[in-house]
C-alpha cells in the first residue's frame, strides 16, 4: 500500500483500490452472495389459501343474515364478535396471499427430485468424461506445436485453432448440428455410400446419443485445454527431451516421466477450464439434442429461473453446480499437487 | 565399462545449402579421451550430434565398435550425452536422474536405486541422492548428470561443453575429476569444446575445426608444439604472428622478409623462394635478448606488462605488429627506455604458408 502511494500518489492510488474494490464487491461478491441468499428460503404458499378465503367469505355472509334476524340485544352481540373474528381471519389470510412468508432453511437444497438429481449426477460424469476426452485430444496437439512443429508450423497450426474462436460459440454449436443431424453431412456421406437411406428413415440418429454433445463441447472449449497445456509444454527445455531420448527412454515414457510432470500445473488448469465450461454449458446441450436426449442440468437450471419461476430452487441448483465445480477445483490441486500459483501462472 | 572406437567414414553434413561439416574422415579409439576444438559454429557440435545418433549424416557414416550406426536412434546406440545446461530432470531427485536410464530399460526399483547411488558414491555425491538438482552447486550437478549419463554403461560419453558454465576454480577443479572420471571407467570420452586450455589439460588427442574441416588431428603436444595450419597455431595457445613473403629456404629452414625485418624458421610446408608465408612463434619462446645474440633478433618498442601471476605478458610492437613475450615472474619491468631488442631462436619458430588465423583474441 505505502509503495503503491509512493510509486503513483494519492489520488491515483484511491483510485486503484476503490476501482478493485468495487470489482470485488459488485462483480465477484455480490452476486454470489444474492445467489447463496436466495437459495436459502422459500415461500411457503398455502395451496388450500384461496379457498380458506372463500369460504371465511361466505361464513361471513351467512353471520350478516344471522346477524340481521336476530331479536335480541344479547344473540346480535355475539354475532358481531363472530363477525369481527372472521374478518380478522379474512385480513390474516388474504395478507398471507399478498406476503406470502419467507422461510429460512436448507429446503431448497434438500427437496430435488429423484429424477433432477440423475440429471445433476449425470451432468457431472458427462462433464468429466468431457474434461477427459478433450484432455486425450488436446495434450498430444498442444505438444505437437509446442516441441515438434517448427516455428512457422506451429504458428499455422495455432491459428487455425484460433480462427474458428472468431466465430460465435453458437454459429460453431450449428455447424455440428449439420454435420450430425439426421440428413447432416454424415449422414448424406453415408446415403452416398448406399450404407442408409433417408427415405426409409434409417440414418444414425446421432443427435439422440450424448456423445453428439461431447463432440460440440469438445470442440467449443479445446482451446481452453490447448492453451494452458501448450504454455507449460512450451516452457519444457528441450534437451530434457533428447537427455531422455539418448538415456534410452520411449517416447511414452518421457511423456509419463518427463513431459506430463513438467506439464502438470497446465494440464490441471485445462482439465479445470473444461469441467467448468461444459457442466454448466447451456447452449451446446440445448441446441445439439433439441430434446431428443435427455436434459443437462443447466437446462434445468434454465427452466427453474425462466419456466417455473421458482427462482428460490434455480439459485440452490446453480450453488449446488458452484459446489461441485470448487470441489474439482480442489481434487484437482490436490491430486495433481499443484498450488494457487502454479494455477494463477 | 569398456570404452569403443568411433569412425566416422566420409562423413558429410548440410543443412539445406549450408554444408555443416564437409567430408571428414575421423577415428577415435577405443577408452581415450579425445577432444574436438574449435570455435563456435565451427560444426563441432554437429559432429558430436551425428555420433549420439540425434542427426544422420547427410553422407557416409559412423561407426561405433565397428558395428554401422546408420539409422539408429540415440536410444538404440551405446553412447550417452552429457548436455551444455546438462538436462537434469528437475522434478526428479538426484538418484531418480541417475537411475532414469535404468528405468526406461525396465530395471527393478531396488537394482536401479543400488546402482544410482553406487554412482553417485563415485562421483562423490553420497548423502545427496534424495536432493533435487535444483538443491545442488553448479559443480554438484555436473557429477550427477556425468553420473546419469554412466549409470547406463555406455561405451562412449559425449560430453557438450559441459563445463562452460562453471566459474574458472571449479571449472579448473572438474577438468581433473573428469579426467579421472575417463580413467577409471576406461570410458571412450569425447569432448566438444572452444576452450583450447581445456582440450589441452584434459585430452589424449585434440581434432582442430573451423568452418566444418578437421585442420588437424594430434597428440596435445603435437597439437601445441607442431601446429600444420596458421588457424591451428593461433587458436590453440597464443603465438606472435609475422608475415611476411620467402626469400630464401631449404629443406629445413626458411627465410621470411617482413615489414620489420627478415627472420628464420622451420620450413614446414617446404616453401619456396617467392611464396606468400606467415612466421609464427610462441610467446614463451621468444625472449628478451641478454647476451648471447639468438638466430633471430630484432628492436621493438615496450608497450605494457599484465601480471598473470606466474609468469607476465609482455606487450610489445613492431611499428603496427604486436609481439608478446611470456616470461617467469622473477622481476618488475619498469623502466624500459626505447627500443628493447628481442629475439627468438630459428627452431622455435615457424614458417607456413599464408592462411586464415585465429582473430578472435
Amino acid at each position: 500500500m505505502h509503495s503503491l502511494i509512493r510509486s503513483y500518489g494519492k489520488p491515483l492510488t484511491s483510485l486503484f483500490v476503490c476501482l478493485t474494490a468495487f470489482w470485488l464487491l459488485v462483480m465477484i461478491a455480490l452476486p454470489q452472495a444474492f445467489m447463496i441468499e436466495h437459495s436459502l428460503w422459500h415461500i411457503d404458499r398455502d395451496d388450500q389459501l384461496g379457498m380458506k378465503i372463500d369460504r371465511a367469505y361466505s361464513e361471513m355472509g351467512l353471520v350478516e343474515y344471522d346477524l340481521k334476524a336476530a331479536k335480541t340485544e344479547k344473540v346480535r352481540a355475539e354475532f358481531q364478535t363472530r363477525i369481527d373474528a372472521l374478518k380478522a381471519q379474512i385480513a390474516a389470510l388474504e395478507a398471507q396471499e399478498t406476503e406470502p412468508p419467507k422461510i429460512y432453511g436448507i429446503h431448497n437444497y434438500t427437496k430435488m427430485s429423484e429424477l433432477h438429481f440423475t440429471i445433476f449426477l449425470k451432468s457431472i460424469v458427462f462433464a468429466l468424461m468431457v474434461t477427459v476426452l478433450a484432455l486425450v485430444v488436446c495434450y498430444p496437439m498442444a505438444f505437437t506445436i509446442a516441441k515438434l512443429a517448427t516455428p512457422y508450423k506451429a504458428a499455422l497450426m495455432m491459428l487455425g485453432l484460433i480462427i474458428p474462436y472468431a466465430i460465435n460459440e453458437l454459429l460453431r454449436v450449428y455447424a455440428w448440428l449439420m454435420i450430425l443431424d439426421y440428413q447432416g453431412v454424415i449422414n448424406s456421406a453415408l446415403a452416398w455410400l448406399g450404407l442408409v437411406s433417408f427415405e426409409a428413415k434409417t440414418w444414425v440418429p446421432f443427435l439422440e446419443n450424448p456423445g453428439s454433445v461431447f463432440v460440440a463441447l469438445i470442440y467449443a472449449y479445446v482451446l481452453f485445454m490447448i492453451f494452458p497445456i501448450y504454455n507449460t509444454v512450451e516452457t519444457l527445455d528441450k534437451n530434457q527431451l533428447e537427455a531422455a531420448k539418448d538415456l534410452g527412454a520411449s517416447t511414452w515414457k518421457t511423456h509419463m516421466r518427463i513431459v506430463i510432470p513438467h506439464a502438470k500445473p497446465g494440464i490441471a488448469v485445462g482439465c479445470i477450464m473444461t469441467f467448468m465450461l461444459s457442466v454448466g454449458s447451456y447452449s451446446v446441450p440445448q441446441i445439439m439434442t433439441r430434446g431428443k436426449s435427455g436434459d443437462w442440468f443447466s437446462q434445468l437450471i434454465y427452466r427453474q429461473f425462466f419456466e417455473s419461476q421458482n427462482w428460490n430452487t434455480g439459485a440452490a441448483y446453480s450453488f449446488s453446480l458452484v459446489i461441485v465445480c470448487l470441489a474439482f477445483i480442489l481434487i484437482m490441486m490436490k491430486s495433481f499437487k499443484v498450488g494457487i500459483r502454479d494455477i494463477a501462472k | 565399462m569398456r570404452g569403443k572406437n568411433v569412425q566416422l567414414e566420409n562423413v558429410v553434413m548440410r543443412f539445406g545449402d549450408f554444408t555443416a561439416v564437409h567430408q571428414t574422415n575421423l577415428e577415435v579409439n577405443a577408452g581415450e579421451f579425445f577432444s574436438v576444438l574449435g570455435p563456435s559454429g565451427c560444426g563441432k557440435t554437429t559432429i558430436l550430434r551425428m555420433v549420439s545418433g540425434f542427426m544422420e549424416p547427410s553422407e557416409g557414416r559412423v561407426l561405433i565398435g565397428g558395428e554401422d550406426m546408420t539409422g539408429k536412434g540415440p536410444n538404440k546406440r551405446p553412447t550417452a550425452l552429457i548436455f551444455q545446461n546438462l538436462a537434469l530432470f528437475p522434478l526428479m531427485s538426484n538418484w531418480e536422474n541417475v537411475a532414469f536410464g535404468l528405468e526406461a530399460r525396465g530395471i527393478d526399483k531396488k537394482t536401479r536405486r543400488n546402482k544410482a547411488y553406487e554412482l553417485l558414491a563415485l562421483v562423490g555425491l553420497s548423502g545427496q541422492e534424495m536432493k533435487k538438482p535444483s538443491e545442488l552447486s553448479g559443480g554438484q550437478r555436473q557429477r550427477v548428470a556425468i553420473a546419469r549419463a554412466l549409470a547406463v554403461e555406455p561405451s562412449v560419453l559425449l560430453l557438450d561443453e559441459p563445463l562452460s558454465a562453471l566459474d574458472l576454480k571449479l571449472r579448473q577443479h572438474m577438468r581433473a575429476e573428469l579426467k579421472e572420471i575417463q580413467r577409471k571407467t576406461g570410458v571412450t570420452f569425447i569432448f566438444i569444446t572452444h576452450d583450447q586450455g581445456e582440450a589441452l589439460t584434459m585430452s589424449d588427442r585434440i581434432a582442430v575445426m573451423k568452418n566444418g574441416v578437421i585442420e588437424q588431428v594430434g597428440r596435445t603436444d603435437d597439437i601445441y608444439s607442431k601446429p600444420l595450419t596458421p588457424f591451428v597455431a593461433t587458436f590453440v595457445g597464443e603465438n606472435n604472428v609475422l608475415p611476411g613473403r620467402v626469400t630464401n629456404a631449404d629443406k629445413d629452414f626458411a627465410q621470411i622478409e617482413t615489414a620489420h625485418g627478415i627472420f628464420r624458421g622451420r620450413n614446414q610446408d617446404s616453401l619456396k623462394p617467392g611464396n606468400s608465408a606467415m612466421l609464427f612463434v610462441r610467446p614463451e619462446r621468444a625472449a628478451i635478448v641478454n647476451g648471447t645474440t639468438p638466430d633471430n633478433a630484432f628492436d621493438a618498442r615496450f608497450e605494457r606488462r599484465d601480471l598473470e601471476g606466474a609468469f607476465v605478458n609482455l606487450h610489445f610492437r613492431l611499428g603496427d605488429n604486436p609481439f608478446i613475450v611470456h616470461e617467469a615472474n622473477l622481476r618488475l619491468h619498469n623502466g624500459f627506455d626505447g627500443p628493447i631488442q628481442l629475439g627468438f631462436n630459428a627452431d622455435d619458430a615457424v614458417v607456413m604458408a599464408s592462411g586464415e588465423v585465429n582473430d578472435d583474441a
